[in-house]
């Protein structure tokens, strides 16, 4: 077997997000199914106003939430399968090499479904224990006629195993097209550095700084899912601040709590990724003598303003998100807020977000410092 | 002047100790040029790696005039590094998503040199400044290692086998550049090498075998790199 179950245990990530996405999906869609089964029954002018709200609701949370974390799955497994091939590209190269075709080393990858479909079953067995507890409080005023958690076998297979397949696909697929690398380069463990002169090179920048702007340029992807980890803490928190008026105690410790465990889990791993991906920089720049907390600047800081790029984008979003709620879903329902920007929600998620940043920061500069030369020269 | 008094080095692999420096005494002249020689376990990268300051020694002293490396802290030998060593590697270890120049400038902006345009002049690699490692040949990215090295100039210059993974003709280059260079400069250089000829070149020899020195010898007159068998 290319890939073991050993190595799929490094997906977590994408199991957390996927876990995520269809905790979500399955709370407000499972309530949307069982809510619309009883529109009949709604009969009071506030019941149908809250009806319309709720079914609206249901379907924006799920299309934004899911469809965002869906994206960022994706992207996430694109990068798990590259970054596989990238480190084992002896053994691949080697089972090329012998005769095994593209598409046969490339069916191996399925396993990397198997993340998917773990993640989706968790997401969607907490989703059902919470689910009770979600109708009551979506019900908190007793607008509609009560009614029952009941489970929907096709939004199952739609939540769990429809991803299952299609990401599985995809990553089958993604290693198909990677492993088309010829057979030598994956021996040698050639990666493809562009060979166009960028603008950097033609610049006159010192090595630190060449290096600051060539570690962002190299890896996309992580700057993608550090600048996604900043939006995450930055919008969830805002939001479970904010929506005090407008939702209930357990919706906002909900959003905060799911806020923060994608915010940690993506950056976590890219900064484990990005750490992992210049060891050998960072080695020979010890080797000639540059100290540790400029080698940690000059590979971490660089993520230091896409982070808090990140961080504006999450503050726009949930402003704009909220906002629209309140104005088009919410209309109809009596005595609602008028929703404003929240400045001292604002503050209190800047401040936190600083300190725990610089804190993650200083715990992987201190990692780096941990690294030994020689057993990296050695490698 | 460096001065080396009694070095030990022992591995340990659970049960397994492996002594690999066995008290070694040698003393090195400024601006020599010494070559330690011996088979495949006899130690001499380890020495070499000690000598630097890679690594730490078991027991003994590593004196830079009167500067004992052995009792520098972490972070006080990384700067002993910085303003004193450079490496040339077997491997190279060029960073592989920089160009020739960002290569060389990692050691040049270290000792503030701005002349690092000459250096990659003075390798031959002025057309391939903007190439990236993967587009150069063996010996290229070699003379780029050597250009980084020489770039921070250092007061001495430690090869770890530095025509290993070349052919004749582009070992030989190398080595001619580097004597070059060191003719010019007057660092000190300290090569490990398997290769008896290449010893021929060197001021110093000093053989070593099972974690000890076995011989150390001069040469009276030195051989180019062209002049020396393969």
């Amino acid at each position: 077997m290319i890939i073991g179950l050993k190595d799929t245990v490094k997906l977590f990530g994408i199991s957390i997000i996927a876990c995520c996405a269809v905790f979500v999906c399955t709370l407000f869609l499972n309530y949307n199914i069982d809510l619309v089964a009883i529109e009949n029954e709604i009969t009071t002018e506030a019941g149908v106003a809250m009806y319309n709200a709720q079914v609206s609701m249901g379907k924006v949370t799920a299309v934004v939430t899911g469809g965002c974390l869906v994206a960022t799955s994706i992207i996430m497994l694109l990068f798990y399968v590259k970054n596989f091939i990238d480190t084992h590209g002896k053994e691949l190269g080697i089972l090329k090499a012998i005769g095994y075709s593209n598409i046969k080393i490339a069916k191996h990858f399925w396993v990397f479904g198997f993340s998917v479909l773990v993640g989706c079953a968790l997401g969607v067995v907490i989703a059902f224990l919470y689910l009770p507890n979600f109708y009551e409080v979506q019900n908190a005023e007793g607008l509609f006629p009560d009614f029952d958690v009941q489970f929907h076998p096709l939004l199952a297979f739609l939540i769990v195993g429809a991803p299952t397949i299609v990401f599985t696909a995809i990553s089958v697929l993604f290693a198909y097209f990677k492993l088309k690398n010829p057979v030598l380069n994956l021996l040698r463990e050639k990666r493809e550095y562009k060979t166009k002169i960028g603008k950097n090179d033609k610049k006159d920048l010192p090595f630190l700084k060449g290096l600051s702007s060539t570690t962002l340029k190299s890896k996309k992807t992580l700057v993608f899912f550090v600048a996604f980890s900043a939006f995450c803490f930055s919008a969830m928190v805002q939001m479970s601040l904010s929506m005090n008026e407008i939702a209930s105690e357990t919706f906002a410790w909900m959003i905060l709590l799911i806020g923060l465990i994608l915010a940690f889990i993506t950056l976590f791993l890219s900064l484990t990724s990005v750490v992992k991906g210049n060891t050998k920089t960072i080695a020979m720049m010890r080797v000639f003598g540059y100290e540790d907390n400029i080698c940690s600047r000059a590979i971490l800081g660089a993520y230091r303003p896409i982070s808090y790029i990140g961080f504006a984008i999450g503050t726009v979003y949930q402003y704009v998100l909220l906002k629209l709620v309140m104005t088009f879903v919410f209309v109809d329902i009596d005595n609602m807020p008028e929703y404003n920007f929240d400045f001292k929600a604002l503050v209190i998620t800047l401040i936190a977000f600083v300190i725990t940043y610089e804190l993650i920061m200083y715990l992987y500069s201190l990692n780096i410092k941990k690294l030994s030369v020689k057993s990296i020269m050695l490698e | 002047m460096i001065e080396i008094t009694k070095i030990t080095k022992t591995y340990s692999n659970g049960t397994t100790k492996n002594e690999v420096l066995k008290g070694i005494d040698l003393q090195i002249a400024d601006g020599d040029f010494t070559v330690i020689l011996g088979a495949s376990g006899s130690g001499k990268t380890t020495f070499l790696n000690c000598l630097s300051g890679l690594e730490r020694v078991d027991d003994g002293s590593i004196k830079y005039d009167d500067v004992d490396i052995t009792e520098l802290s972490d972070t006080a030998l990384t700067k002993f590094r910085k303003d004193n060593i450079g490496f040339i590697f077997q491997q190279y270890y060029l960073l592989p998503n920089m160009t020739v120049e960002k290569n060389v400038r990692m050691g040049a902006d270290l000792a503030g040199n701005q002349e690092y345009r000459a250096i990659i002049k003075a390798v031959g690699l002025e057309e391939k400044a903007k190439k990236y490692p993967s587009e150069l040949s063996g010996g290229e990215q070699q003379r780029v290692s050597v250009a980084r090295a020489l770039a921070k100039k250092p007061k001495v210059l430690f090869l770890d086998e530095p025509t290993g993974a070349l052919d004749e003709e582009t070992g030989r280059q190398v080595l001619d550049y580097i004597c070059k260079l060191h003719k010019e400069r007057g660092f000190t250089i300290v090569m490990v090498t398997h290769n008896q000829n290449i010893a021929e070149m060197a001021n110093t020899v000093v053989k070593m075998n099972s974690g000890r020195i076995a011989v150390i010898y001069t040469n009276s007159t030195q051989k180019t790199a062209y002049e020396i068998g393969w």
